[in-house]
């Protein structure tokens, strides 16, 4: 009895580890070295902002080719460039991004026609007379972005989120995060934004906010390779890095044209 | 029609997490979010039907011809494992979709109680290889059912303002204790 239960069971061992071995061999799949490569370089949060449903698969699609090497938001350059000799194709420049707040209303600046006393977020306020503020385009300032900022970019200042260029990866939660979208990504050696996303006419504005853009132009003669007025609003084109942005800023009468960098103001 | 008695004396009436308490550390460990429920509950379903027919079999066309049937906890264990294994292998290559939805349960799965529990059952109740296929997918169905409902549950507890000593695991298992309760009112259904 004892002896057929050794070789029984030992038999079945035997069979199953062979059988292992065997499947592993058959079932081998080829794994492109440079995926675990790249996979070993990324930050491995797994965010998705570069459009890949977490790093592995992004590392399988840089593999691949369907995404560019400086793919990984949250990498930023110095990831980049080692996916890159990875990828054997070094010595490109990546561009970094960071978010930019559309909106220079703080909480003293910000006019209300009620008060909201509902639940502490953005996307419920805006649900509700929108939040009780009088623009219906600026920020709420109950920090949804601050929340999902998983990088500690974000710092709440008086009612208005403001963010340290040096931290943020441009992610991109904060973008989706904010339920009136006046978040948005620029350039990060581009640091000029305009801090109004109100379309509203400028009779309008100038009811709704001290701080907003009325659309009068200015900016657009003054620096004309830059700024263009649309649909009421300034908006910058940042593509044309190297201008000097500064007399417009000056100029500005609602002050909404603001200057961004390492200590961004407001 | 046998065999559908079979199906839901599995799936509600004898359900594996809520009546017979068995694979509870999946329950509470799995169960914080619908996806991961979800994933868990495939990998099982998948899992638990084919390892409880290749138990089946090597009871039968091994064990008892040799009159080793006290050796099927070791034989058992060697056999899940090593399909689990095998099933791991097949799905990376053949299938790599389904692997990356439940690859990482899998091996979860392994050392899951309740794969081992009904390939014994469907031996103690001396069901033929038919009737063991549809009992372990009830049980795995009622298994998914379980979890999943569970889950959702759990991600409401989530939002809800429970005192602070009831946070956590204690709200859990109360909540558990509740919803096995109310499984207990199946019994008697279909006769059964």
């Amino acid at each position: 009895m004892i002896l057929t239960s050794i070789i029984v069971l030992g038999a079945l061992g035997f069979v199953f580890a062979a059988l292992l071995a065997l499947a592993a061999d058959y079932f081998a799949v080829a794994v492109d070295p440079r995926v675990s490569a790249i996979i070993a370089i990324v930050p491995g949060a797994n965010c998705g902002a570069c459009g890949a449903g977490g790093c592995h698969d992004f590392a399988e699609r840089v593999a691949k080719g369907e995404i560019a090497v400086s793919g990984c938001v949250v990498g930023g350059a110095e990831v980049a460039k080692k996916i890159a000799e990875i990828m054997g194709t070094a010595g490109f420049t990546v561009h970094k991004r960071v978010a930019a707040v559309h909106c220079g209303a703080d909480n003293g600046q910000r006019w209300r026609k009620a008060n909201y006393y509902g639940v502490k977020s953005c996307k419920n306020a805006d649900l509700v007379a929108s939040g009780g503020l009088m623009c219906s385009y600026g920020c709420l300032g109950y920090g949804d972005c601050f929340c999902v900022c998983a990088f500690d970019a974000i710092k709440m200042v008086n009612g208005l989120p403001q963010i340290d260029p040096e931290k943020c990866t441009a992610c991109g939660k904060c973008v989706t995060a904010c339920p009136r979208a006046i978040i948005s990504l620029r350039p990060y050696d581009f640091p000029v934004r305009v801090a109004c996303s109100s379309h509203d006419g400028p009779a309008a504005t100038r009811k709704n906010c001290p701080v907003g853009c009325i659309a009068c132009k200015i900016c657009e003669k003054t620096v004309p390779d830059v700024f263009k007025v649309v649909d009421n609003l300034a908006v910058i084109d940042y593509t044309k890095t190297g201008v000097d942005c500064g007399p417009a800023i000056v100029k500005c009468p609602t002050k909404c044209i603001l200057q961004g960098g390492k200590n961004e103001q407001k | 029609m046998e065999l559908f008695g079979i199906f839901f004396a599995a799936f509600l009436i004898n359900n594996i997490l809520l009546i017979r308490f068995i694979a509870l550390c999946s329950f509470f460990g799995v169960s914080t979010k619908i996806d991961t429920s979800v994933g868990m509950s495939l990998a099982v379903i998948f899992v638990m039907t084919i390892s409880s027919a290749v138990s089946w079999l090597i009871f039968h066309a091994i064990l008892v011809p040799f009159h080793l049937e006290f050796l099927r906890t070791a034989t058992f264990i060697l056999t899940i494992a090593a399909l689990v294994q095998l099933e791991e292998l097949y799905l990376k290559k053949m299938i790599p979709t389904l692997y990356r939805a439940m690859g990482i349960y899998l091996p979860l799965i392994t050392t899951n109680c309740a794969i081992l529990a009904v390939a014994f059952l469907a031996i103690d109740y001396r069901y033929n290889f038919v009737q063991s296929m549809v009992y372990s997918l009830g049980v795995s169905c009622g298994y998914s059912l379980a979890i999943i409902l569970f889950a959702y549950i759990r991600e409401r507890m989530a939002l809800a303002p429970i005192p602070k000593w009831f946070q956590g695991y204690p709200i859990a298992f109360i909540t558990a204790a509740l919803m096995s309760l109310a499984f207990l009112g199946f019994t008697g259904m279909f006769g059964l």
